[in-house]
């Protein structure tokens, strides 16, 4: 991308405020955030599919992860499930075939999903899904491919601006149990909230940030 | 307008149907709103609970562990407290569960004297002197230090079972002579209100909302009636507090 191009970029509010970027900017082992907009297919719960913007307008460039960019949104066809699931895997593969690692930001558990099969396709096996609740697996090599599944709707209630349960994880139990993922996380998707779009969402909003900042973090470790 | 909207608007208290106390069977729960208003002070609202309690069990699809009816509100004018005796005497005495969703505590209180023979156990932050002086010894849950000196004498008189909430929280969760058969009543004024704000009672070290779950959920109690007084949900934006009435009310219920 030109200088110009990338001046101009620079003001739009991006993940964590890492430099915006497109498929041809990546590089192996380098970290690519995207937006997924699409809350109506898994486990749906509409408003989901704002969370990727919540968090882009909240993120300050400061602790910035410095191997990510922010690939804007996969194309999505939510009314469309047949075009929609092909379009996301096909979008995921073409990500991690160029060696850089993929997260998923926002919606519902389509994404999962989705990431799931471009997942194995990119690496002919099954691909771990590690979810963040219960315990972490952990007879995993350190070499064994996983996605890492981040529920934010596993959020205790007290975290949260419309708690649908008083007892959950908290932000701090979640970044622990994230940098403590086993194996080699190649991907990883962060869902599962609804977030209030005004100020009752501000806690929720600066947590659900935090723990997309550990994500990153623990995905530019790869395979530790 | 999503689905859990819509059955909120055709059924009663986490999907139960509305009906009448005549369509329970014995073992069922009755539940029966009092919109009662507390009698004056900055945190009204208490008569907004039970309607707001409906609406948030059905957007979360609360799923009780019980079979009944939602007999609806009654009418808070007039002779309220008599005919809210009559109903509870009447499902009692038919083995159905009054769930009486109030209210403010006058609520409680005319339960209390439908049931005088039944031990209570209480969440509340304030020993009442005539519950206190029932002739069956009550539990209190979630005490509040700052009691009347009388109070305590007849606390201390009845050698009744009572636990601060940060005594809770410090996990002495045990109660030695736990009823069989009580009426619980929880006042929500027992939680902090810096976890849940939408209380009519100011309790600073109150207990935690799931603090609270987990205690009731603890006590093998059959329990003859539920009472929840004291929530006033408008003053809680993030519903918090109308989710930890309905957790401990789905607690008790399991136990019961």
């Amino acid at each position: 991308m030109g200088d110009t191009a990338q001046l101009l970029f620079d003001s739009i509010p991006s993940f964590l405020g890492v430099p915006v970027g497109d498929l041809e900017d990546l590089v192996p082992g380098q970290v690519a955030i995207a937006g997924y907009f699409c809350d109506n297919l898994d486990r749906p719960v509409a408003g989901q599919r704002y969370l990727a913007r919540q968090l882009r307008y909240a993120s300050r460039p400061e602790n910035a992860p410095a191997n990510a960019i922010d690939l804007g949104d996969v194309n999505v066809f939510p009314l469309e499930p047949d075009k929609h699931f092909p379009a996301v895997v096909s979008q995921c593969e073409a990500v991690l075939e160029t060696g850089a690692r993929i997260v998923l930001v926002g919606g519902d558990s389509s994404g999962l999903k989705a990431l799931g099969i471009a997942a194995q396709k990119f690496t002919g096996a099954d691909v771990t899904v590690i979810p963040l609740k219960g315990d972490i697996a952990g007879n995993l090599s350190k070499s064994q491919p996983v996605i890492l599944s981040v529920d934010l709707n596993e959020l205790a209630g007290i975290w949260m601006s419309h708690p649908s349960r008083l007892t959950g994880l908290s932000p701090a139990q979640m970044i622990a149990q994230i940098d403590a993922t086993p194996g080699n996380v190649i991907a990883a998707v962060v869902f599962g909230l609804a977030p209030a779009l005004d100020h009752l969402g501000t806690t929720e909003t600066r947590a659900a940030l935090a723990i997309l900042q550990a994500v990153a973090e623990r995905l530019e470790k790869g395979a530790p | 307008m999503n689905n859990p909207q819509k059955r909120s608007m055709l059924t009663g208290y986490a999907s139960l149907p509305f009906g009448e106390i005549s369509q329970c069977v014995a073992g069922d729960i009755g539940v029966l709103g009092v919109p009662s208003e507390v009698d004056s002070g900055p945190r009204m609202g208490a008569s907004l609970a039970p309607d707001a309690l409906r609406k948030m069990a059905g957007q979360l699809e609360v799923d009780l562990p019980a079979a009944g009816r939602d007999l609806g509100n009654l009418d808070p004018s007039g002779d309220w407290s008599g005919v809210l005796k009559h109903l509870v005497t009447q499902m009692v005495a038919g083995d159905i569960v009054p769930v009486v969703l109030g209210g403010a505590s006058d609520v409680a209180l005319a339960v209390l004297r439908a049931l005088p023979d039944l031990p209570i156990v209480a969440a509340m932050p304030v020993v009442l002197g005539d519950v206190a002086a029932r002739p069956e010894n009550s539990i209190w849950v979630g005490l509040n230090g700052g009691q009347p000196a009388d109070v305590w004498d007849q606390i201390s008189q009845r050698s009744m079972a009572w636990r601060t909430a940060r005594q809770l929280d410090e996990g002495h969760t045990d109660f030695s002579g736990m009823p069989e058969r009580a009426v619980l009543w929880i006042d929500m004024s027992v939680i902090d209100l810096g976890h849940a704000a939408g209380v009519v009672g100011l309790n600073p070290a109150g207990m935690k909302p799931e603090t609270l779950v987990s205690v009731i959920s603890a006590m093998p109690c059959s329990w003859q009636a539920v009472v929840i007084t004291g929530l006033a949900p408008a003053r809680d934006t993030r519903g918090m507090s109308e989710l930890a009435a309905i957790e401990a009310l789905n607690a008790a219920l399991r136990n019961g």
